[in-house]
């Protein structure tokens, strides 16, 4: 154990990969994590924060049919969330609602409201409307993207539109741009790709090898940070796609996830399969588009890596920041330990 | 009173006087010029005196000694007062006596004066009318001298004239030319102005006589024979002949600089004994030129230029000479020929700065050198560096031949280098001994500038990594620069690890050793700065090992993505023989393994194994049947979650491994870094697929099978055994 971890854990039983911030519920602090165990009941664990910041309980257990891929909670509706699952053969997404709780914990059933049905591709995740309260929903599998009209109070959900990926990519994943509601990102094998959610077309795509995760910046503009196995993470302007405007080293194997923090401009937490969390501290000069003088500046000279949280005992494949309180973040590593930790220190720094 | 001298008497009389006639009393110079109101009354000597306010004050304030005092006093004064007036009216009295003596003499003077006068007057009227006569009876006979006086010059010229030809003639018999000169030139306005009308004849003659005058004045000229001071003497008269005498300079410069053509410099001929043969030509050389000096005395800026002409021709030539890679003995010898003909020169030039010259010139020539040196050591690195991409199937160009070479180049390069500027700087050539702090610091600069210059170059190089595979794709015959392309970098890692660890530190000896010199160095920032150069190759060396590891970590990486993406594993079938992945895997493993060894050294600690090349056993058949313990694991899949349990228990009392330690130079710890890299991307590919029963064992077994193999390779078998455990789980 090292002395700076201050970290809060909180164990899951079994593996898990996925953890999210439940963003509509702004009275705790919580989080929803999902496990991924072959043969075993796979369960999903509201986690709370308690008020004094100083202990992790759990909130809600629930058990899911299948291993869980993806989970994200909804942003408007903190009983509603979508998992993506793999019952070893195919892969399945479901939207979710848990019951009421009347103080029981002892694993009740969750509310199926709809499945997600493709015909075709194994769905990777999926991705709500950014903020608010909104019906639309878009599905990534590894052929294709699809837009969903979700209807909660009748339990139906149907396809509005649909684009393929075509033949040569493979999808992985994405995020939806919070300032242009009509642009998603979709990471593949060789490149990240942007599609047009109005015409269901792809409007842009930046060349970049093994893109695992990306992340829109929160307040600013066409800013998108990418996680990447071997180039580390890379920070790009859509405005010039061509090369990124700054890179990080990375971890020292892949890194796996990379996140914006909500709140505070430039901080970025990424977690890899090296099993450690690392802060950095990018300086993005938003609208500055001369790079020329960029690499010249001290403030390029400043090591942008700010703290890396190594207490960890596998590799860590969740990550996620808390909205509502922005210096939390909680990290879920590979043999079901969730951490939560503030990065206040570092953050005061500045 | 009588005492006094006579100036103070007569200025005491003066300042009487003055008092006495001045209007205002409280003016003059013996009054007290400000008079309390209340003292006014009672002094004597204002004018505001109050005789009964003085007596009342007196009478009250003294005693009647005091009043006794007083009167006498005062009596005194009154005495002093009556003398002093007494004199002055007889004084004035007297004045006035003399001054009416001396007016009425003056009057008398007067009046004899007036007819004196006059008479004068008349008297040099009547001279002066005298004198006009005589002068106007004399005119006309001076006019008439004058006349014949003028006649008598111009016949005399007019004879001179005529006589011109023949005294010509006899002048060049007797071969006095100067006289035939100064003849020609004094009749020279008359034949300018009269030439051609009365004198036609006659000039024509002495022109004839004169141009044969010239001619031979100007073989006078031109013969080396003569000796230079007639040379001289025959250029003068040329000059006053109105002769063009820049014609003949021109012709004498061509000479001179025809000359210059034989003394032409030829820096591969002064190793061999030709050199005297250059001797003699700059000998004639500057003879000529001494000569020419005297001759023409105001030519010398022509002079100096011709000989800064032929300084620089030579420098050129000897920078021409450095490029060609010479070594350091011919350029002192050339430098040391140079500068003799420099010394002589100024000798007879001693106006012209050729040693300023010189020593600029060589200042460059030098300064070429030095660079060209590093150039080339340069050049030689690179060369045996890439030899290594240039591998066209034989394979004497090894790596580990490489990074010898690149060594030996650059300690070897860098030793000779400053054992040649030592020579130069031991050398005693005066113009060397001028420069030596220079040099010293220019070496200095030169280490620095190489070093920033090797770094960036192959940081450039290594910086289009992506390019570079490209271009060896098309360039070099496929796979095979792109197999050399991180041999190249190991190569450059390993290289410059030992740049930071040996050759830096040796360079930083020797040259603090000999050159220490060099006082302007530091604040142009152009010293050899070790430490940062050092610190530079260190992080470059670390980066480049970093890179060789990514690089050959990412060719198995995509191996093993290729072998967990495109099968289903879900319908797996039962496993027949281990998978062909881990013989690529192992097979890259020991690519790896071998380019490792051959370049890096060994660690510290010992190697487990005896056998130092495993790797050979690495083909291991592949025939042996499953082994039974995989077998038998794999039944036990019902108590999974038994045993999951289990190995957390058991993770929680095992030490936590730390799988990415830092990276040391070293065989073994590089390769434990690219094993333990695969072997957690591994890890991950497995953990990102769902296995069927089939699929699982087939993994557990290639596993096992890697296990044994590995285990040669690998020095740190615990991590190792790890990394492997987790794979199977």
């Amino acid at each position: 154990m090292q002395a700076v971890s201050s970290g809060i854990g909180y164990g899951l039983k079994y593996q898990a990969r996925c953890i999210s911030d439940v963003k509509a519920d702004t009275d705790h602090t919580s989080f929803l994590a999902g496990t991924l165990s072959l043969k075993e009941e796979n369960e999903v664990h509201l986690i709370r924060l308690s008020s004094s910041g100083t202990e992790l309980f759990c909130e809600g257990l629930f058990s899911h049919p299948n291993e869980i891929w993806d989970l994200v909670s909804c942003p408007f509706d903190q009983r509603i969330f979508s998992t993506v699952y793999s019952n070893g053969e195919s892969y399945g997404a479901a939207i979710w609602q848990i019951p009421e709780l009347y103080g029981e914990l002892n694993s009740p059933q969750l509310e199926r409201i709809t499945s997600l049905e493709t015909k075709s591709g194994k769905i990777k995740s999926i991705l709500w409307w950014p903020t608010g309260r909104h019906d639309k929903l878009i599905s990534i599998n590894d052929e294709s993207l699809c837009l969903w009209s979700l209807d909660v109070s009748k339990k139906t959900a149907q396809v509005q539109s649909q684009d393929s990926a075509g033949m040569l990519h493979k999808l992985s994943g994405g995020a939806w741009d919070p300032h242009d509601v009509n642009s998603v990102a979709a990471t593949c094998e060789s490149s990240l790709q942007f599609w047009d959610v109005r015409t269901m077309k792809k409007t842009l795509s930046i060349e970049c090898s093994h893109v695992r995760s990306a992340d829109y910046h929160p307040r600013k503009n066409n800013i998108l940070v990418t996680a990447e196995h071997e180039s580390g993470i890379r920070i790009w302007d859509l405005r010039k796609p061509k090369v990124p405007i700054q890179e990080l080293p990375g971890h020292t194997h892949w890194t796996w996830i990379v996140k914006f923090n909500p709140e505070y401009d430039g901080i970025i937490l990424s977690a890899g399969t090296d099993s450690t969390v690392n802060l950095w501290s990018a300086s993005i000069n938003h609208g500055e588009l001369t790079t020329e003088s960029q690499p010249e500046s001290p403030a390029r000279l400043v090591d942008p890596l700010l703290n890396t949280y190594s207490d960890y005992e596998d590799s860590i494949y969740g990550l996620t920041w808390s909205s509502r309180e922005p210096w939390i973040f909680a990290s879920l590593s590979y043999d079901g330990r969730v951490v939560v930790e503030s990065v206040k220190p570092f953050i005061s720094k500045k | 009173m009588e005492t006094p001298p006579l100036d103070d008497k007569a200025r005491k009389m003066r300042d009487l006087l003055s008092s006495f006639y001045s209007p205002h009393p409280s003016m003059s110079p013996n009054s007290p010029n400000t008079i309390s109101k209340h003292t006014s009354s009672d002094d004597i000597n204002s004018s505001s005196f109050q005789p009964d306010h003085y007596m009342n004050l007196m009478a009250h304030e003294m005693n009647l000694e005091g009043l006794l005092h007083k009167h006498v006093e005062m009596v005194t004064q009154i005495k002093n007062l009556d003398t002093d007036l007494q004199m002055l009216v007889y004084e004035n009295y007297n004045k006035f006596i003399c001054a009416t003596d001396s007016i009425k003499r003056m009057k008398s003077n007067i009046l004899g004066m007036e007819g004196n006068m006059e008479q004068l007057l008349d008297k040099i009227m009547f001279v002066q009318s005298r004198s006009d006569n005589v002068n106007t009876s004399l005119t006309e006979s001076r006019e008439h001298i004058e006349k014949l006086n003028k006649t008598c010059n111009l016949l005399r010229k007019i004879q001179f004239i005529y006589d011109l030809p023949d005294r010509l003639s006899k002048c060049i018999k007797a071969e006095a030319y100067a006289d035939a000169v100064r003849f020609y030139t004094g009749a020279m306005p008359i034949f300018k102005a009269y030439g051609d009308s009365s004198f036609h004849d006659c000039k024509q003659a002495s022109d004839e006589a004169i141009s044969i005058v010239e001619e031979k004045l100007q073989e006078k000229l031109l013969s080396d024979s003569e000796t230079t001071q007639v040379r001289a003497e025959a250029a003068i008269l040329l000059k006053q002949l109105n002769h063009p005498v820049d014609n003949l300079k021109a012709k004498l410069l061509e000479k001179l600089e025809n000359l210059l053509i034989d003394i032409q410099l030829i820096p591969e001929a002064v190793k061999t004994a030709s050199s005297c043969s250059h001797e003699v030509a700059f000998h004639e050389f500057v003879e000529a030129i001494h000569a020419f000096q005297v001759i023409f005395p105001d030519s010398e800026t022509q002079l100096v230029k011709l000989a800064q002409d032929l300084l620089n021709k030579n420098f050129l030539i000897v920078e021409e000479y450095v490029k060609t890679r010479i070594c350091v003995e011919d350029l002192l010898a050339v430098l040391r020929v140079v500068w003799n003909d420099v010394l002589k020169m100024d000798e007879v030039l001693q106006e012209s700065s050729l040693s300023d010259h010189s020593l600029e010139a060589a200042k460059v020539s030098v300064k070429l050198y030095v660079n060209t040196a590093f150039s080339y050591l340069m050049q030689d690195l690179s060369d045996s560096l890439l030899n290594v991409l240039k591998r066209d199937g034989v394979e004497d160009h090894s790596l580990k031949a490489a990074l010898d070479a690149s060594t030996k180049t650059l300690l070897q390069g860098g030793r000779n280098f400053l054992q040649d500027v030592r020579k130069i700087l031991d050398d005693d050539l005066e113009i060397l001994n001028k420069l030596r702090e220079l040099i010293s610091d220019w070496v200095q600069e030169g280490f620095q500038d190489f070093f920033k210059q090797l770094q960036l170059r192959f940081q450039l190089f290594s910086g289009r990594n992506d390019l570079a595979h490209i271009q060896n794709h098309s360039l070099v015959e496929g796979s095979q620069g792109d197999k050399a392309f991180p041999g190249l970098v190991l190569v450059l890692a390993q290289l410059y690890a030992f740049i930071d660890q040996t050759v830096i530190p040796q360079i930083n000896k020797e040259l603090a050793a000999s050159f220490s010199g060099g006082v302007g160095g530091y604040e142009h920032g152009l010293h050899f700065v070790s430490r940062e150069t050092s610190r530079k190759f260190r992080s470059a060396s670390e980066s480049f090992l970093h890179m060789y590891i990514k690089m050959r970590t990412q060719r198995i990486s995509l191996l093993l993505k290729k072998r967990f993406t495109t099968p289903n594993w879900v319908k797996h079938k039962e496993p027949r023989e281990v998978h062909m992945f881990v013989d690529l895997f192992l097979q890259e493993l020991k690519d790896m393994g071998n380019e490792v060894k051959e370049i890096l050294p060994h660690g510290m600690q010992k190697h487990h194994r005896v056998d130092s090349n495993g790797s050979s056993n690495l083909s291991l058949s592949r025939s042996n049947s499953i082994p039974d313990e995989i077998l038998s694991r794999s039944n036990t899949q019902k108590g999974r979650s038994q045993q999951l349990f289990e190995t957390h228990l058991a993770k929680l009392f095992k030490q936590k491994v730390e799988i990415f330690t830092k990276v040391e130079y070293t065989q073994e710890s590089v390769i434990m870094t690219m094993v333990k890299l695969c072997l957690k991307s591994l890890q991950e590919f497995v953990r990102l697929q769902t296995f069927n029963r089939s699929g699982y064992q087939q993994i557990q077994l290639d596993i096992q099978f890697l296990r044994t193999p590995l285990k040669e390779i690998v020095e740190d078998e615990a991590t190792m055994d790890f990394l492997l455990d987790e794979v199977g789980k």
